[in-house]
């Protein structure tokens, strides 16, 4: 057991040695200051009333960059070592295959998920410099806690299709499933209720299966000062986002065993 | 059935392949009926042409895959088996590491993946990087490394966990003379120290110095097996003509 946590454990720090190494750190700091600018410079022109409008910009921009660096970074996990053949080496030593898939998933989830704390510093730094009012600690932590369930959702769903498509087709579709349910999965069942028949069941079954990605949207709350979510809402958020990464990554294992290297 | 000796333990033989055959989804025969045995503590050059099997031999050999039909055993166990590959060293014959890492750094994580602790890791890793004369590299990443240095990586990390069997898969192809000579030399060390090593090759000349016996593959098959002197048989000649007798006439196994 302890031996087997060893390896999961070293696959998953090289994860993260090569965010470091490949200098994705550095995009995602330019990244971070293309957020931070836009706020700098209304505030040297002292439109403070725009600091709400701005800082709904600038999490909307937060969002897009994690889904762009989480899928990024959980895309090329596995494949690249398949196409670069580092996955022979590896598999040769005494490591099964579902502790390298778990280390990788465990790898990615730091990697984006180390930017996304990055990103809400940077945020959380220039709404104190601005002024804008006192800092509600309570929705801060939530909002940055779902949002990092979401990074464990978006790990999972990215390395299960990487092993099923193509790096692009694998970029291009967990992009538009994600980006779907943040924008629609809301809405979701209401539009599948207002269906004939047989579209409405496949409305509800696209409910029912696909990732509700907008569970852990809380920019509204970050943004209006809302008061945090109650915590019964928080746990089974919480437990959602643990059972649906979990079976996607069982998904992934029995793929990743099955596929023909 | 080739290098099998009745009556001694099955103990005996690091690798036993007995009527394997695999067949790839798109219908091509890559092995068929395939027999082999590879003794304990020697030297075994697997040869063949492009094509004729060898590396779909080493991938079954690895657990990467199973055989369609057959039956193959490395160490008396199922190299499916993760602690089967605990006693084995792999090299592969593209030698692909991750290029972000230096030689210690890719030493230390194989050996974390391995089990071993580090202060062992540590020690090894000096050990090796001396070896395989990679002590200037230092913190230099592998991506920059030559082909022959990054060969020299590659035995280092077969080498890292001390395996009783060691299987390298085109290990001369791309190194200059002096690496040749090193690794030749790391070879008779390491049967020295009562190791086994299977290799496979096109470069017969090093396998004619190197190898207590060798197998010859040609469409899947074992076509001779034996050391130089037996399967030289009548007609007197080097590896080379060995060879080129066996490819090209096809004669059936002795």
């Amino acid at each position: 057991m302890k031996s087997s946590a060893q390896r999961v454990l070293a696959v998953a720090a090289l994860a993260v040695v090569d965010l470091y190494r490949r200098r994705d750190l550095f995009v995602a700091l330019i990244l971070a200051a293309v957020v931070v600018l836009p706020l700098l410079s209304f505030q040297f022109f002292g439109m403070s009333g725009i600091v709400r409008y701005l800082g709904e910009v600038t999490l909307l921009l937060v969002w897009i960059f994690s889904v762009a660096i989480g899928v990024g970074v959980a895309a090329r996990q596995i494949q690249s070592e398949i196409e670069s053949r580092t996955i022979f080496p590896l598999l040769a030593k005494p490591v099964k295959r579902a502790e390298i898939l778990l280390g990788k998933f465990l790898g990615a989830f730091a990697a984006t998920g180390s930017a996304v704390v990055l990103f809400y510093l940077c945020f959380l730094a220039l709404f104190v410099l601005k002024g804008g009012g006192g800092v509600n600690w309570a929705i801060w932590g939530q909002a940055l806690l779902f949002h990092l369930l979401f990074v464990l959702v978006l790990t999972a769903l990215t390395l299960l299709v990487s092993l099923i498509l193509t790096p692009s087709a694998t970029l291009t579709i967990c992009t538009l499933v994600t980006g779907g349910m943040l924008l629609f999965g809301e809405t979701l069942a209401g539009f599948a209720a207002k269906m004939p028949w047989f579209l409405a069941w496949l409305g509800w079954g696209v409910h029912a299966l696909a990732p509700h990605m907008e569970f852990f949207d809380l920019r509204r709350q970050l943004v209006h000062g809302w008061p945090p979510v109650e915590l019964s809402v928080s746990l089974a958020v919480a437990g959602y986002a643990l059972c649906y990464s979990g079976v996607l990554l069982l998904f992934a294992t029995v793929v990743f065993q099955r596929k023909k290297l | 059935m080739c290098g099998g000796r009745a009556g001694e333990s099955v103990f005996m033989d690091a690798i036993q392949i007995q009527k394997v055959s695999k067949q790839y989804p798109g219908g091509a025969q890559a092995l068929d009926g395939l027999d082999l045995t590879v003794r304990q503590g020697e030297v075994f050059g697997f040869l063949g042409m492009n094509g004729a099997g060898k590396t779909t031999t080493i991938k079954m050999l690895l657990g990467f895959f199973p055989p369609t039909y057959g039956e193959l055993k490395v160490l008396g166990g199922d190299p499916l088996d993760s602690a089967t590959r605990r006693r084995i060293g792999y090299m592969p014959e593209v030698a692909n590491y991750y290029g972000y890492l230096s030689v210690r750094e890719l030493l230390c994580f194989y050996g974390r993946i391995c089990g071993m602790p580090r202060s062992e890791i540590r020690r090894r890793s000096d050990e090796l990087v001396e070896l395989v004369g990679l002590q200037d590299a230092g913190r230099k990443q592998l991506k920059n490394f030559s082909k022959g240095m990054m060969q020299r990586a590659g035995i280092a990390q077969a080498l890292l966990h001390d395996p009783e069997l060691l299987i390298l898969d085109e290990p001369l192809t791309g190194l200059d003379p002096l690496a040749r000579i090193q690794l030749r030399d790391i070879i008779v060390m390491l049967k020295k120290a009562g190791k086994t090593v299977f290799f496979s090759s096109h470069e017969l000349s090093e396998a004619e110095l190197i190898c207590d016996r060798v197998g010859i593959l040609k469409n899947g098959k074992l076509c001779c097996c034996g050391s130089i002197t037996e399967i030289a048989g009548d007609g007197a000649g080097n590896l080379e003509r060995i060879f080129l007798r066996h490819i090209q006439e096809g004669i059936g196994a002795p």
